[in-house]
């Protein structure tokens, strides 16, 4: 009983008079651009964990079915045997019931915990996340980054000196390109240059780094790194520069044929300006919406190249956990891919409202 | 308004502009002659696809890549007095030319202006590929923003798509002005906007005109705004220029037969509810062009050998007034019965 009247619910104590302010500022809050995209990104996120979570589950065989086959061929052990064993070895029971599953697996993600790899006993599936998921990004991010600016500068050139040998030629090259899938550039790489030319020793270039350098900062450990990222990082971008180039220049074309662009020439600016502030800028917009669901992707990306040269990153780990069937690990990674999809896409919205003034949110980062 | 007759700032002489096309050849300006004096302004009139814009795109060399350009040369007198065929400049003279000397304003001001950059930088650009400071280029953008009636801080500030059509269509005409230049063209630059902003625009204009003593080449194939704003009417017909003259000859005593039905087709608030007459057919094939008088098969006075030679461009009224008809007298005649009040 005290002489100050209780404010039984209020969260601000600051405020004086804080039941309108708290409710002014909550409908602020909900109506604000930052507020709705992240409920509308997490609802994303949780709509996908449960899609991903039941669908993993409906594959043929589980980790358990896969480990019984597995003991049963090789140590010869009956089936009764296998069971027992598979049991002791999974900290998994398969009879409990699927949505119970389902709730303690979303209980323990709230809590942040992604649980233990199923078929790598004793291994968390964060930390295998965190220990392959740089490897990814470095990779996939150095190619996608490679592969977008050449792309946009070839296809930019080729679009504005259209008709010229420089066009036709890498027209050509591009829709080649564009029509070969990562892992036949793959092939073809090691086969032709590997193994017909032998220009490189196909056993070098499969890893992440030469295992016998001491992990440091140093001049040898970077380039090593380098080195092994080559193969992959020449691949993804011959994959996919294609597509980049024929979009920007088919995007250059339109540009060129606007108004402005003839404005612009009219007016004596150099072809330099011309070149980035005019057509660039504007043939670009389409492209940078693209660009961000490719880096959702970067994640899951390259599977099959890392695979191929047992590139040490997440991508490898998924198809491992997927041949095992490992749930947790592959619940796992799909949810960090989920994620780099949603936050892409929310940062693409702010780089194209930054890039392109006529669709910048309202209450976003307009400057006026 | 110092109009001066004795001081030609452009002499075009002979300029023909040719598509190259499926079909063959689009003769979509041919052998186009005429003189843009100190203060002038000349309207070109003339139906859709007549050849007005080509040609005003041949005066600045901004042709798509399948035209070519040929005459007898784009006479440019500079303020100093030396003279030019702008046909003959290097890429980076005629870089250097655009702008300051013959700026334009296009048709079309929503698509003018680049979507992603400010006015202001707008500006800017264009200052900066002609040597002049940022400092300079805004205070001239201030005034002449201003004097178009706009807020210009604001408008400074402003993304095109921030601006309706009439703003931008005036912010068009403001930065047409901010490196002096001795001619402007415009194309249609009242076409795509309301009747009041039309009006104000061309108020604008004149003022503009009276201040900063520039030529304009004004491109419209409404009569009404030409015979408020021109000097000289040159009246253009399947890529032809067929007559041209001082405004009032031109209206009250046209002497081509096209002149003539241009100006019936128009419609006439002073004398009322008065029947309009279309032309009839359409504008020729100018890739196989009829012969003789390209208008004869559309023409009422049509004769004999109008169908098989192509009339000469005679002059009248000591030179002023040019025209290429051989029933001149009849369409006189008509042109005077009918136009007695106003032309228009």
């Amino acid at each position: 009983m005290t002489a100050v009247p209780a404010e039984p619910t209020q969260v601000s104590p600051a405020q004086s008079d804080p039941k309108p302010t708290l409710r002014a500022r909550l409908r602020r809050i909900t109506r604000s651009y930052l507020f709705r995209v992240l409920l509308s990104g997490i609802i994303t996120i949780w709509a996908v964990t449960t899609f991903t979570f039941f669908l993993i589950r409906q594959m043929p065989g589980s980790p358990f079915e896969i480990k019984i086959d597995e003991l049963m061929t090789r140590q010869s052990l009956t089936y009764e045997e296998a069971y027992r064993a598979a049991a002791s070895i999974f900290n998994f029971d398969p009879d409990t019931p699927l949505l119970l599953q389902y709730t303690d697996y979303l209980g323990d993600l709230a809590r942040g915990d992604m649980g233990v790899s199923i078929t790598r006993t004793g291994t968390s599936v964060s930390s295998i996340i965190i220990r392959y998921l740089p490897w990814t990004l470095f990779c996939v991010g150095l190619s996608l980054l490679v592969s977008f600016v050449l792309g946009t500068l070839i296809g930019l050139a080729m679009g504005y000196w259209r008709g010229s040998w420089f066009d036709n030629l890498m027209t050509a090259i591009a829709s080649i390109l564009s029509g070969l899938p990562d892992y036949i550039i793959g092939l073809l790489i090691i086969v032709v240059f590997g193994v017909q030319l032998r220009w490189f020793d196909i056993g070098s270039v499969r890893g992440g780094v030469d295992p016998t350098i001491t992990p440091a900062f140093s001049l040898e450990y970077i380039g090593s790194i380098l080195s092994f990222a080559t193969m992959p990082v020449l691949i993804y971008v011959l994959s996919s520069i294609g597509t980049w180039v024929l979009s920007m220049k088919s995007s250059t074309l339109s540009t060129l044929g606007e108004d402005y662009i003839t404005v612009a020439k009219a007016r004596g600016l150099s072809e330099r300006r011309i070149l980035t502030g005019y057509i660039g800028r504007n043939a670009m917009l389409p492209l940078v919406t693209r660009l961000a669901i490719s880096v959702g992707f970067v994640l899951s990306g390259t599977v099959i190249i890392e695979e191929m040269f047992q590139y040490p990153g997440l991508g490898r780990n998924l198809f491992i956990a997927i041949s095992g069937r490992d749930y947790t690990t592959m619940q796992g990674i799909f949810l960090v891919i989920t994620i780099g999809v949603v936050l892409s896409n929310i940062l693409a919205d702010f780089v194209i409202g930054w890039l392109d003034p006529r669709v910048r949110i309202e209450g976003g980062n307009t400057s006026s | 308004m110092t109009y001066d007759p004795n001081h030609v700032v452009l002499s075009v002489r002979d300029l023909s502009v040719n598509y190259r096309a499926e079909r063959g050849l689009v003769r979509a300006v041919s052998k186009a002659s005429f003189d843009l004096h100190a203060g002038e302004t000349l309207a070109l009139i003339g139906e859709s696809g007549c050849g007005k814009t080509t040609l005003n795109l041949a005066l600045i060399r901004q042709l798509p890549k399948t035209a070519s350009i040929d005459g007898n040369g784009i006479l440019y007198t500079y303020r100093d007095g030396r003279q030019t065929d702008i046909l003959k400049f290097s890429d980076r003279d005629m870089r250097r030319y655009l702008w300051s000397e013959c700026s334009m304003v296009f048709q079309g001001a929503l698509n003018s202006l680049n979507p992603v950059i400010r006015v202001s930088d707008m500006v800017y650009d264009t200052a900066a590929a002609h040597g002049i400071g940022r400092d300079e280029a805004r205070k001239r953008a201030l005034r002449l923003l201003e004097q178009v009636r706009l807020d210009p801080e604001r408008v400074m500030r402003s993304y095109p798509h921030e601006l309706s059509g009439g703003m931008r269509q005036r912010v068009l005409l403001a930065v047409s002005l901010i490196l002096r230049p001795q001619v402007v063209i415009m194309d249609e630059p009242t076409t795509a906007v309301d009747i009041l902003t039309q009006r104000s625009i061309l108020d604008v204009l004149k003022l503009l005109r009276e201040e900063l003593n520039f030529s304009v080449i004004f491109i419209s194939h409404d009569l009404a705004v030409a015979a408020e704003i021109a000097d000289t009417v040159a009246t253009m017909y399947a890529g032809e220029i067929v007559e041209i003259g001082p405004v009032n000859e031109v209206f009250y005593r046209s002497r081509h037969a096209y002149t003539l039905s241009l100006l019936n087709a128009a419609p006439r608030l002073s004398v009322g509810a008065e029947k309009l007459e279309s032309i009839p057919g359409k504008p020729p094939d100018l890739i196989d062009p009829p012969a003789g008088c390209k208008f004869h098969e559309r023409c009422a006075f049509v004769t004999d050998i109008c169908r098989h030679t192509p009339p000469p461009l005679v002059a009248y009224n000591d030179g002023t007034h040019l025209a290429s008809c051989y029933e001149m007298e009849r369409v006189l005649a008509q042109a005077q019965a009918t136009r007695k009040v106003s032309p228009l």
